[in-house]
């Protein structure tokens, strides 16, 4: 991972990261945004801008690719890079989470 | 219930969140927007009064197919295309919550589009104003024959324009850069 992606991910936006974590599937944009509000319990709505905004950056930046279409929609699934970030933001926040809980990190 | 009317109403490239409520507000009164004609034209039609709330994006061309079936399975209408901006609107009655309301849900994209009028608008007027206009007005304004004089009554003119747009979009986008890029702490 070079320094570039790691300044624009880590750490990345909540919608950033919801988008790549649910493109371990593949997946359309208004697909993707159905499943984080049902995961954040309709706490977050990513909207339609921002969605294409964030697919687009992410597939220029070869986080995720594009799968295949159905149906006029673009699919996209998470490449090898987009895992490497995903895992390094993970790591984060686990260490953000127990720090907030005032758990010891290794 | 065809009856139309046309507006003269302009606004510049800072002034989208003010065009998204005065079209609102025109939906309110019973006044359904049909298309745009560039430069600042609006074409009505007479509908019941309805809230409808308005969005606006603004793209350099890059939306495929992809863009706009997004939009419509986001229950957005898409209206049309008026000088890099897109029209997208959805009913208040359809809305699913208060952030359905919007297109870009962070402030982060949101900075992103002021950023994208900056680059492609913004700044190609700037350099439109220092080196053509700006220039002109110098050149003629050096000049006395009745031709120049008239010639530097045009780019005075000119010259009035730009500044004024300059400064209004500078500061405006540039508040709203503030706004979007500092929320995020």
């Amino acid at each position: 991972m070079d320094t570039r992606i790691r300044r624009i991910y880590s750490p990345m936006t909540e919608s950033g990261f919801y988008i790549l974590f649910c493109l371990q599937t593949p997946q359309h944009g208004y697909g993707i945004s159905q499943k984080v509000k049902q995961m954040t319990g309709g706490e977050l709505v990513i909207g339609a801008g921002t969605m294409y905004g964030t697919l687009s950056k992410m597939e220029q930046d070869g986080l995720i690719a594009f799968e295949r279409e159905e149906e006029k929609r673009k699919l996209y699934r998470i490449t090898a890079l987009g895992q490497e970030v995903l895992e390094t933001e993970c790591r984060r926040i686990e260490r953000l989470y127990k720090n907030s809980k005032g758990e010891t990190v290794k | 219930m065809n009856e139309t009317k046309t507006f003269l109403r302009f606004f510049t490239i800072a002034d989208f969140e003010e065009e998204e409520s005065w079209l609102r507000a025109q939906s309110k009164s019973g006044w359904r927007l049909k298309r745009m004609v560039p430069p600042c034209f609006y074409v009505f039609e007479r509908c019941s009064p309805e809230d409808v709330i308005y969005r606006l994006d603004f793209t350099n061309n890059g939306e495929e197919s992809g863009y706009f079936q997004l939009f419509r399975d986001y229950g957005w209408e898409y209206i049309g295309r008026c000088l890099g901006w897109l029209y997208f609107r959805k009913p208040a009655s359809e809305l699913d919550g208060e952030q359905d309301a919007e297109i870009f849900s962070d402030d982060r994209s949101k900075l992103d589009m002021v950023r994208r009028v900056i680059k492609t608008r913004l700044l190609p007027l700037t350099l439109v104003f220092f080196a053509c206009v700006l220039p002109n007005f110098a050149r003629s304004a050096a000049l006395s024959d009745p031709f120049s004089v008239s010639l530097t009554v045009i780019f005075a003119a000119l010259t009035l324009l730009y500044l004024g747009l300059i400064v209004h979009c500078g500061v405006k986008l540039r508040r709203l850069r503030k706004k979007y890029g500092e929320a995020q702490a």
